[in-house]
């Protein structure tokens, strides 16, 4: 008998390719939503942490009250001793030191006088530590647009932008005008080996790479640096354990009388990417429920039509000798075996488009151009494990229900009631 | 129970809620049918003839009195062992055929085996069996949207037939068809009343019908009008 029904679905594209294509689409929808979803807003956390915040971020508690303006003058001093203590006390963590300045970038011509000029933000990290993933963390080698990454001294990156802005070639020399440490004036030179587009507009405007030591040297930062920003080896943003390490650091370090003891703070507590990751939890939430329930309720439809139109089949088949029961049993397997194949085909096809969301995204740095946001200006999808399940919700279950529901008209029905809707 | 009679009908009054009152279909109704008989239930649309008949498939049970069918009280009978009387005892043959459109004329006759213990072999040879009683064995592998209206009920009595039922119930079964094609399948009903001794309950209003017929009962409201033996459809048996 079952291999007979099987025959039947098969054949009859209305119960098989319709309801199966219904369900992809619904399952492969849910797949991209939840994927972009995820995405999107996991995107700019992750952005914001590999650029800006880290995970968690130390700083002094003055240089932290006034970071927007890079108060270098307030940077942690002693920071080769902190950042073992760090590693001591969290070994869970990747500790890196980062220090962020700004100034004038002048671009002196053949006869050294100026061609160009144009405002710098710089970012100084370890670039040529042995065990360094700072290059790697902020993607610098894939994002170069043109040249090749610093490998040594004295070498810098620029935005490439603001290189053709400036008329700057790789190999030419750029002048850096800033303050130090201790507020006076300072200029070194640097080689351009490359240029760079992080694909974030707030970064890509004046931007200009330089390795730490070089910062420190320039500025007047020896074993000292504005920011120790702290990753997860596991490169996963755990907000409960963030908080709960800033806490004890807090509680050992931090002093009120102080303002120069240093200060741990978790991502959520800056930039304020708390009510963000508060925010996106709940927006992301709250949309894909709102899929996930829209889906179900079309596909419980699709599922009780379905049942609905074959009441004529269920007479002859009450008619033959078969019970309510079977009937009703073998309607549900039909829904399992079509909500089954539609959610696996949809996934399928919802995670191959989140895939290549995830590669390519959509670039909307043409909506940017004046922002300054930290923000991804190529969007992205993220494919994650909860994907491969999340489509069954709507697929598989709101056919079964469809089909549940309308098979009660099997049980609810006289028999005779039944068997009298086979002669409409 | 009369060992002739595989129909019993005692007192079966049916009543259907309408609203907040009640419409009462059948009305104290007595009647028996003996094995092998060719009856019809003749009268005007409400008269009561497709309840009386549902009664008797084990598709609906009397509100009052008794159905026994085979042996069996349908009132008494679960929903699966009604359904297990229609499997094994009892055929349909409907006014529209009801042919299912996905499956072949052969499948949807196999249809009819699938619920019962029957080796893929043994199917093979009783649909091919039923299908040459109706003469349709070369069309086995044909879809139902390919054949006529006659071809298609012809289809529907080998699926009636194919489990060599007992009692085979027809509800108007040539509503949809032309003279010639009435008398076809009525022959066809006929020799298989004769030779395999199954009893055929009509529901009729066509006077075709009624010229095979060997017992009429006319119903009128609900009630037995007249229960009138055609002695010449007897003798020409």
């Amino acid at each position: 008998m079952i291999q007979f029904l099987l025959k039947g679905i098969l054949r009859d594209k209305s119960r098989s390719l319709l309801p199966i294509t219904v369900v992809s689409i619904g399952v492969a929808l849910t797949v991209m939503l939840s994927a972009y979803m995820e995405g999107a807003f996991g995107d700019m956390i992750d952005q914001n942490a590999r650029f800006e915040t880290g995970h968690v971020k130390v700083m002094t508690q003055a240089y932290a009250e006034n970071k927007e303006q890079l108060p270098n003058d307030l940077a942690i001093l002693g920071v080769d001793e902190l950042t073992e203590s760090l590693r001591s006390d969290f070994p869970q963590m990747e500790w890196v030191n980062r220090i962020k300045f700004g100034g004038l970038i002048d671009v002196p011509d053949e006869n050294g006088e100026t061609k160009g000029q144009g405002p710098a933000a710089g970012i100084a990290l370890d670039l040529f530590g042995a065990n360094s993933r700072e290059a790697q963390r902020l993607n610098i080698e894939s994002s170069l647009v043109t040249g090749t990454m610093p490998t040594k001294k004295g070498e810098a990156l620029i935005g490439h932008d603001f290189s053709e802005k400036l008329n700057v070639k790789i190999g030419d020399e750029v002048t850096f005008f800033g303050t130090t440490m201790n507020s006076s004036m300072t200029f070194q030179n640097f080689i351009v080996s490359g240029t760079i587009r992080f694909g974030a507009a707030s970064m890509d405007r004046g931007a200009l790479i330089v390795d730490i030591s070089d910062a420190q040297h320039m500025l007047d930062m020896e074993d000292a640096s504005g920011e120790l920003l702290g990753f997860s080896k596991l490169n996963v943003y755990d907000d409960d354990q963030t908080q709960e390490m800033a806490a004890q650091f807090n509680a050992k370090h931090t002093k009120d009388d102080d303002e120069f003891s240093p200060i741990m703070l978790p991502l959520r507590e800056q930039n304020n990417l708390g009510p963000m990751l508060d925010y996106s939890n709940m927006m992301s939430g709250i949309f894909i429920f709102i899929f996930v329930f829209a889906m179900s309720i079309v596909l419980w439809n699709t599922g009780l039509l379905g049942g609905l139109r074959r009441y004529q089949e269920f007479g002859i088949r009450l008619a033959l000798g078969e019970a309510k029961g079977q009937i009703y049993r073998s309607l549900l397997m039909e829904a399992v075996l079509i909500g089954i194949i539609g959610s696996i085909v949809g996934t399928a096809i919802g995670l191959a488009v989140a895939y290549y969301l995830q590669v390519v995204g959509i670039d909307i740095s043409g909506y940017m151009d004046n922002s300054t946001m930290l923000m991804p200006s190529v969007l992205r999808a993220k494919v994650t494990p909860g994907l491969f399940f999340i489509g069954f919700i709507p697929g598989l279950l709101a056919m079964v229900f469809g089909n549940m529901l309308s098979g009660i008209g099997i049980y609810k029905r006289e028999t005779a009631r039944l068997f009298k809707e086979l002669e409409v | 129970m009369n060992k002739e009679s595989v129909i019993i009908i005692e007192n079966v009054t049916k009543r259907f809620p309408v609203g907040e009152g009640e419409f009462t279909a059948l009305k104290n109704i007595n009647l028996q049918f003996k094995r092998g008989e060719f009856t019809g239930l003749v009268g005007p649309s409400g008269s009561g003839k497709t309840t009386l008949l549902n009664i008797i498939g084990s598709l609906d049970s009397p509100t009052e009195g008794k159905a026994i069918v085979l042996g069996k009280n349908i009132s008494d009978l679960s929903h699966q062992e009604s359904a297990l009387l229609r499997n094994k005892h009892i055929g349909f043959i409907f006014q529209v055929y009801n042919l299912l459109p996905v499956y072949t004329v052969f499948e949807n006759v196999e249809f009819a085996l699938l619920l019962q213990d029957y080796s893929k072999e043994e199917r093979k040879k009783m649909v091919m069996e039923a299908l040459e009683w109706v003469g349709l064995a070369g069309m086995a592998d044909k879809k139902p949207d390919k054949l006529s209206g006659g071809e298609g009920q012809r289809v529907a009595i080998a699926r009636a037939m194919v489990k060599r039922p007992e009692i085979v119930i027809a509800d108007e079964p040539s509503a949809n068809l032309d003279a010639a094609n009435t008398h076809a399948i009525l022959k066809t009903m006929k020799q298989l009343n004769e030779e395999l001794g199954t009893t055929f309950l009509f529901s009729t209003h066509d006077e075709k019908v009624m010229g095979y017929l060997e017992r009429i009962i006319h119903l009128r409201d609900g009630a037995v009008e007249e229960d009138e033996i055609i002695e010449a459809n007897i003798i020409n048996r």
